[in-house]
């Protein structure tokens, strides 16, 4: 599988502007592709690409409030940087507060432009890269068996074997054998850094 | 002293008398020479009376001889005084004729006193006297007859052909009653006088009684001239009661003028003179004794009003329409003063124009009371594009942020493009086409905007309604994409121009679209959907162009129709409730109609209708559009 290099997805129903931020974006290095409205992006719009979206707030039909929540109601992590060309303050607070990326007025200067695709850039790489992590971890935690699993859910509670035995109503040597089995499968050393990736997928203690 | 005497005395009396009053009225009135002409023929009859009876009472041949010598002589006068009588008051009888009467009877005066005795007779014998009938004892000739009278009988023929032809050519004319009593009479009288002929050449045997044939005339003409004094005197009666209700008719007209302030006035125009009252005088400020002419009046007029009072005038006098225009008079001592005037003019049978007529009045205070209402309505207006400016700065810095924007980041990327060093010469053609492009796109945003903001008169353009339309969707393009509105535009073809302020109309435009944004806004419409109509209709009977506007908010409850045009009426929270009033001003001005109807399904429509090309001046503005009272 080949994914093409990260870029800059330019949103904006006024032409010159976005052939304008599109030639500073493609100027200064990077991918740019551009689409007069937001149906056009999601039709086109391939999430396995990196990169940022930037979104002009006011357009006819779906604006880019609207397109946000799309994208966010999808499972989209593609950072958004706003560009509006007026200060509405309650849009740029709800922009924000949907996790918007930058929220950038026009007209823009090309730095300002530049560092908050930047920034987001790094957002996507980290937000990606921790997905990663995140589905490996998953993709080990599937191979447990059921009985491995419950003993990892005591053993990051700090428990010993003897008290996890005396739980589940079995014998320490049988724990035992469990616990290597779990540390193996999840590929872990300790017990700590057990419990540092059951906390990051998000599985609770017994 | 018999019947004879008393009745020829009476008869010269009865003459004497009538030429006596006829000749005190001829002293009056000198210039009725009928009169003085009756006045010779009635002493004439008399002198003949006194004659004849002279000659009856002659007591030897040289006495008779004597008196019938000197008879002619009145006789003369009594001729020539018919001849003229008919010829001036009549009006009847050739020419020639006349002529030739007159100077036959000369020549029988002449030779009556060149012959011995007299023109009648060669000599008279004897004188027969005897009693006539029961009377006294009287004298009549007897003599061999003059073959020279033959003269006398000839100038009688003439006189009673004279007479005939007269006659028939007054009866012919229509004038049948004077034709009977005088032509008539004269006719009797001429016939009569051949007695006389007959005495002398012995045929019949009576004494003359030429006074009584020639009193008969004098009696008819007298009756015939007094009829015409007494017909006079009714005529002027008549005139002093037509000229008494004329003075009355004058002065009611006067009245009326000077209450309204008018100025009357008459212009002749084939000899280019006008008549004007003193309040017309007054009003233009011509001296009392000045004559007037058109070049006069033009003079007097505003040098920017001449061309079209002048032209207004020409069209009248081509035309046969009312002239009415109004214009500012220049007074001598340089106040300018504003007049409406109007008039008529007359044509003569040609179809030339002959005259015109007509009354001026002084408007100045009407006109001030209408720039004053023009001021304040363009002031209103400006007022309320300004507040309605501010509640779109949002929108507008929109429009001038899209230009600037992609000027800005057009410049910076072809900075970054030279940096790079790998110049693209096309690639920085085309921005630079683009910088200039949308530089022009905020000028032409900055342009509009000063136009909205501009203050002063109205202007008188003509005007386009769809470009309107299409400017003030320009103008508020982004307030209506910030508030999700789709307009749809039905534009005829073709549509005819209107006169009017593009600015102002835009005004009405642009609140029409606004109050729809906010009705669709109000109700939370799912579907924000405006239509913008043009076309043509009827209005006030004329050709009009109509522009609607049809949203899909709420609609207007039916009592409040009439009260959305009233000023300070508002059903927004933020709002001052003037739009609607100020646009209901602005399109009266223009002359047209602003109004609202409910649609079928939901939401309402505004209308407007502008006449097609119209040329309004100073329009007052009418009662229920007005703007002075609430400004």
């Amino acid at each position: 599988m080949t994914t093409p290099s990260p870029t800059v997805f330019v949103v904006d129903d006024y032409a010159p502007v976005r052939r304008s931020i599109s030639r500073v974006l493609h100027a200064a290095g990077f991918a740019v592709a551009a689409f007069a409205s937001a149906e056009e992006f999601l039709a086109q719009y391939d999430p396995r690409i990196l990169g940022c979206l930037v979104l002009d707030l006011a357009m006819p039909t779906l604006d880019g409030l609207e397109l946000q929540d799309i994208l966010a109601k999808a499972g989209s992590v593609l950072p958004i940087i706003f560009l509006t060309g007026t200060a509405d303050i309650p849009k740029s607070v709800q922009a924000m507060k949907h996790g918007a990326s930058d929220f950038l007025t026009k007209p823009v200067n090309d730095e300002d432009l530049l560092s908050a695709v930047r920034v987001a850039f790094e957002k996507n790489r980290s937000v990606r890269q921790q997905q990663t992590e995140l589905s490996e971890i998953l993709a080990r935690l599937a191979t447990l068996t059921p009985r491995e699993r419950e003993v990892l859910e005591y053993v990051v509670t700090g428990k010993l074997n003897k008290q996890i035995a005396g739980d589940l109503g079995t014998v320490e040597q049988t724990v035992k054998v469990h616990r290597a089995r779990v540390m193996q499968k999840m590929r872990v050393r300790s017990v700590a850094e057990l419990v540092r990736l059951t906390q990051r997928c998000g599985i609770s203690a017994r | 002293m018999s019947w004879i005497t008393i009745v020829w005395s009476m008869n010269a009396a009865a003459c004497l008398t009538l030429a006596g009053i006829y000749l005190l009225v001829w002293c009056k009135q000198r210039q009725n020479w009928a009169h003085l002409l009756f006045s010779f023929t009635a002493v004439a009859t008399a002198a003949i009376a006194a004659f004849e009876l002279a000659m009856m009472h002659a007591e030897t041949i040289g006495q008779y001889e004597a008196l019938l010598r000197w008879i002619h002589v009145p006789v003369w006068v009594l001729v020539i005084s018919f001849v003229s009588f008919v010829r001036l008051y009549l009006h009847a009888g050739r020419r020639w004729l006349a002529w030739s009467i007159c100077c036959l009877r000369t020549l029988v005066l002449i030779l009556n006193f060149v012959f011995t005795p007299n023109l009648n007779f060669r000599h008279i014998t004897s004188l027969r006297q005897f009693s006539w009938g029961g009377g006294e004892i009287i004298s009549v000739p007897v003599g061999v007859a003059n073959p020279w009278g033959l003269l006398s009988s000839v100038s009688l023929l003439l006189l009673l052909i004279f007479f005939v032809d007269a006659t028939i050519t007054v009866w012919r004319r229509g004038d049948r009653r004077r034709a009977l009593v005088v032509g008539g009479s004269m006719i009797f009288g001429a016939i009569l006088a051949w007695h006389v002929p007959l005495v002398i050449w012995g045929i019949i045997d009576i004494p003359f009684f030429l006074c009584f044939t020639y009193s008969g005339i004098v009696a008819a003409m007298a009756y015939e001239l007094s009829y015409d004094v007494l017909h006079a005197a009714q005529l002027a009666r008549q005139l002093q009661a037509s000229e008494a209700e004329l003075r009355e008719t004058e002065q009611r007209m006067q009245l009326a003028a000077s209450a309204a302030e008018l100025g009357m006035w008459m212009w002749d125009i084939a000899r280019n003179e006008i008549w004007i009252t003193d309040k017309g005088r007054a009003l233009f400020g011509f001296a009392p004794s000045e004559k007037l002419d058109f070049d006069r009046f033009r003079s007097a007029l505003h040098p920017e009003d001449r061309e079209s009072v002048h032209q207004a005038v020409e069209n009248s006098l081509r035309t046969g329409a009312e002239y009415e225009s109004e214009y500012r008079a220049v007074l001598p001592d340089g106040e300018v003063r504003w007049i409406a005037g109007r008039g008529h003019v007359e044509f003569n049978g040609d179809g030339q124009p002959v005259r015109m007529r007509g009354a001026s009045v002084d408007i100045t205070k009407r006109k001030q009371a209408e720039e004053l209402a023009a001021r304040q309505r363009n002031e209103m207006a400006h007022l309320s594009r300004v507040t309605m400016l501010g509640e779109l700065s949002g929108s507008i810095a929109h429009e001038l942020n899209l230009p600037l924007t992609a000027i800005l980041c057009n410049a910076q990327a072809a900075q970054r493009i030279l940096a790079n060093g790998q110049v693209d010469r096309t690639e920085l053609r085309e921005i630079l086409n683009e910088v200039i492009s949308e530089n022009k796109r905020a000028c032409e945003v900055i342009r509009r905007l000063r136009l909205w903001l501009k203050k002063g008169e109205a202007r008188q353009d003509s005007v386009r309604i769809n470009k309107v339309v299409q400017d003030v969707l320009k103008l508020i393009h982004s307030d209506l994409v910030n508030q999700k509105v789709i307009v749809n535009c039905e534009l005829a073809r073709n549509l005819p121009a209107v006169t009017g302020d593009p600015v102002q109309l835009q005004q009405v435009l642009v609140n029409l679209v606004v109050n729809a944004c906010d009705a669709m806004a109000d109700c939370n419409t799912p579907e924000r959907r405006l239509l913008i109509r043009t076309g043509t209709g009827n209005g006030n009977g004329n050709g009009a162009v109509l522009v609607s506007v049809t949203d899909r908010g709420g609609s207007i409850p039916e009592e409040k129709m009439e009260q959305i045009f009233e000023p300070f009426f508002t059903t927004k929270a933020k709002g001052m409730g003037l739009g609607l009033s100020v646009c209901h001003s602005i399109i009266a001005v223009h002359r047209g109609k602003l109004w609202a109807t409910n649609n079928a399904d939901c939401g309402a429509t505004f209308h407007f209708s502008l006449p097609i090309g119209i040329r309004g001046t100073a329009v007052p503005i009418s009662s229920n559009g007005q703007l002075d009272d609430h400004a």
